[in-house]
């Protein structure tokens, strides 16, 4: 392509520009195509996400309520107040950081095991695929109000199983508890969550050669063998993806923490992007929501970025 | 000869269709939060009703939920644009923001006019007053909260009438739980409601000149013992007199929980008295008495129609505003505002009881103490929330409540 490329530009650079350029020509060349169609989303892409990004950034460095066209300059003041003065920026981001845990952890664990199961030759093995996926295509706003509402602590339904089975002394407030409330929340978002990572460790393991498989078998290796030694490795850009995923997904976490606790109780639930939400658009102290961001987003970055680029060594270094 | 023709007829034309059209055909745009049904139809009506009497003139209304409302007047206040009119709630982090920000026009003029001082209620007013030197906004609806109570839970309990004075309350709600009874019932996850029972008892406790003080910040926490006494109050209340547990519930559950007599009060608004009344088949078996703080204050807060300033019809919106707090219109949608409408001319008949005591409720108040999350600005708000909710779950002693709030006020960006 380059080469066409480099082509099309000789022939408008060689001959004389009246006689040798062709509107046809121009129109038709890789490099105007490639434009051509790359162009509009670009343009939506710096629009939509690469201006409000940076406009953000710069937000942070301001004082903006919102309602004025003023907008005054912070210098490090609004970064000064989440780090020092917030009571709650510190809350959120433990939280954050537990949840993130988890949600690399757990949900990939689960995932991998049902992909796994799945994955063998048993009856109804296709509907059993759709009913794990299906809560991944449910809004998180429908799913926190079902697992609200399964917590509720009067007529909820693990509250009225415990009562069933005489376990009355484990019966909680699930998501009034602050020592709970941020597990319970959890729990749904494990159980929207794993089917995400169930279909993508199957798309993984569809791919792991059979033959291998086999002549490891040949050769004597037991099941774990053949897993450890096989399948992981053949495995390993399926649990880069999954992971990554992963780990954006949870560090973004909103709706569903919104939707079943608002931060609460005693803001004990809060999550760095709700709390930069809460601080903008509840607050209106937009200086101040976009130093939360922009927290976030440098925290995703530190994680992302090197876990990538080790990922990529190691696979060029297998390559 | 033809071309003459063809010209007069044309013009013949133009000046019948330019007779038939107004002159100038004006609209008034008015921004409003959802309204509910029965609200709805009457603002429809209202409206036809003006554009007949004013022929030309069109009034749109433009709703959305609560927080689209707040989002929407933030991004057209920042391009100079928006609605003529728009309906916000009179608080200091709300109403106040607004006016402050010089999104709201006064409306001194406007009021001398139409002598609007002369026909709205006097509680209602003062929410207008609120932000000196200037008059802003028209009242649209003034609501109060007060004490509900189950009539057959408080009799179980030996209770035989509501009680008058703080002392007495503290006597029912001991009552209440020497007979098993929950006291009282809140919706722990949406903050403002708890908060209720806080200004309540901030009120009680401080009296209206050091609450009002508290809430302006113009006074510390940590200075002001009622306010730690304010906060032991409210923990004792969590502790034992509220039904256990609410903080994972919301203000609707638990009004379902007071209606099936699962609790003995609840500390609602006038709107409850409706809502009691098409949600049960008893509402007389609830009555409803004030908070008993002992100020002559009536815990509520106002809503406003305020006037923007970028508005090209200013007049015209003025006019709609008269038409609206007129006296036919009042009294010819009475109820369909809140139990009492803003102007004090209606007469009110056939009333349930509820009804009828929130109508002899109000006038008994000529000032109000409005709720904490319209009081304060929002991030105080916010923090507010925060301790309260955490004195209420005992994750936050009542002594250090004063000193979080202090510090945060001290500390947040003047």
């Amino acid at each position: 392509m380059a080469d066409q490329v480099y082509q099309v530009v000789s022939a408008r650079t060689a001959s004389d520009p009246a006689e040798g350029f062709s509107w046809r020509g121009a129109w038709h060349a890789p490099l105007t195509q490639a434009w051509l169609l790359l162009g509009p989303a670009m343009l939506i892409y710096a629009v939509f996400a690469l201006y409000p990004m940076v406009d953000t950034f710069v937000l942070s460095f301001q004082t903006w309520n919102g309602l004025t066209p003023h907008r005054g300059f912070a210098g490090l003041d609004n970064y000064a107040f989440i780090f020092n003065d917030d009571p709650v920026f510190w809350l959120a981001l433990r939280n954050t950081v537990i949840w993130t845990f988890l949600a690399v952890s757990i949900p990939p664990l689960i995932g991998f095991g049902l992909a796994l199961a799945v994955n063998q030759q048993i009856p109804g093995r296709n509907a059993m695929r759709a009913i794990f996926y299906l809560p991944v295509i449910l809004a998180p706003i429908a799913v926190a109000t079902m697992w609200k509402w399964m917590y509720d602590p009067f007529f909820g339904l693990f509250n009225q199983l415990l009562t069933s089975a005489g376990l009355q002394g484990l019966i909680k407030d699930w998501l009034g508890d602050r020592q709970v409330a941020l597990y319970s929340v959890f729990g749904a978002y494990v159980w929207q969550h794993v089917g995400f990572s169930m279909v993508l460790f199957l798309a993984g393991l569809q791919g792991v050669n059979q033959t291998l498989v086999e002549a490891a078998r040949i050769d004597g290796a037991n099941r774990y063998q053949v897993f450890q030694h096989v399948t992981l490795p053949a495995m390993s850009t399926s649990i880069t993806i999954v992971l990554v995923l992963s780990l954006i997904q949870s560090l973004k976490a909103f709706d569903i923490v919104y939707g079943m606790t608002l931060g609460g109780p005693a803001q004990s639930t809060q999550m760095l992007a709700l709390w930069a939400f809460t601080q903008s658009m509840q607050i209106h102290d937009f200086g101040r929501g976009s130093a939360v961001a922009v927290v976030l987003l440098l925290i995703t970055l530190a994680i992302v970025v090197p876990y990538m680029l080790w990922r990529m060594k190691r696979e060029e270094g297998q390559g | 000869m033809q071309t003459f023709k063809f010209v007069s007829a044309a013009a013949a034309l133009a000046s019948t269709l330019g007779l038939a059209l107004p002159a100038h055909a004006q609209e008034v745009l008015i921004w409003m939060r959802t309204p509910q049904a029965s609200e709805a139809k009457a603002l429809k009506q209202i409206m036809t009703e003006f554009e007949a009497a004013n022929p030309g003139v069109t009034v749109k209304l433009d709703t959305r939920s609560t927080d689209e409302h707040k989002s929407a007047l933030r991004i057209a206040a920042t391009s100079k644009g928006g609605p003529d009119l728009y309906y916000m709630w009179t608080g200091l982090g709300l109403g106040g923001d607004y006016v402050k920000s010089g999104l709201s026009a006064p409306l001194d003029e406007y009021y001398k006019k139409y002598k609007w001082a002369d026909r709205v209620r006097p509680l209602a007013d003062a929410y207008s007053n609120l932000y000196p030197p200037g008059k802003h906004g028209v009242p649209y609806q003034v609501n109060a909260e007060a004490l509900y109570y189950n009539k057959t839970l408080f009799k179980k309990a030996g209770i035989e009438t509501p009680p008058k004075t703080y002392p007495e309350l503290m006597v029912t709600v001991g009552k209440l739980k020497a007979a098993g009874i929950p006291a009282i019932t809140f919706g722990g996850s949406v903050n403002w409601h708890v908060m209720r029972l806080m200004d309540a008892i901030l009120e009680t406790q401080c009296g209206a000149k050091t609450h009002d003080a508290l809430k302006a910040m113009t006074v510390k926490w940590t200075e002001t013992p009622c306010a730690t006494s304010a906060f032991n109050e409210f923990h004792k209340w969590a502790s034992d007199y509220m039904l256990k547990p609410f903080m994972s519930f919301d203000a609707a559950q638990s009004r379902k929980l007071f209606e099936a007599g699962r609790a003995a009060m609840m500390l609602e608004g006038d709107w409850l008295a409706g809502q009691l009344r098409s949600e049960t088949k008893e509402a007389e078996n609830f009555g409803v008495f004030a908070f008993p703080t002992g100020t002559g204050r009536l815990y509520g807060f106002g809503v406003n129609l305020y006037l923007n300033p970028y508005s090209k019809n200013k007049d015209l919106s003025a006019k709609f505003l008269d038409y609206f707090i007129s006296d036919k219109v009042q009294q010819e949608h009475l109820g369909a505002f809140g139990a009492l409408g803003v102007n004090k001319n209606v007469v009110h008949k056939n009333l349930d009881a509820l009804d009828a005591t929130w109508v002899e409720m109000f006038p008994k108040y000529n000032a109000s103490f409005v709720n904490g999350d319209q009081g304060f600005p929002l991030d105080v708000t916010t923090e507010y929330f925060r301790v309260i909710n955490s004195v209420a779950g005992d994750t936050m002693p009542p002594a250090q409540a004063v000193a979080t709030m202090q510090t945060f006020i001290d500390k947040r960006r003047q």
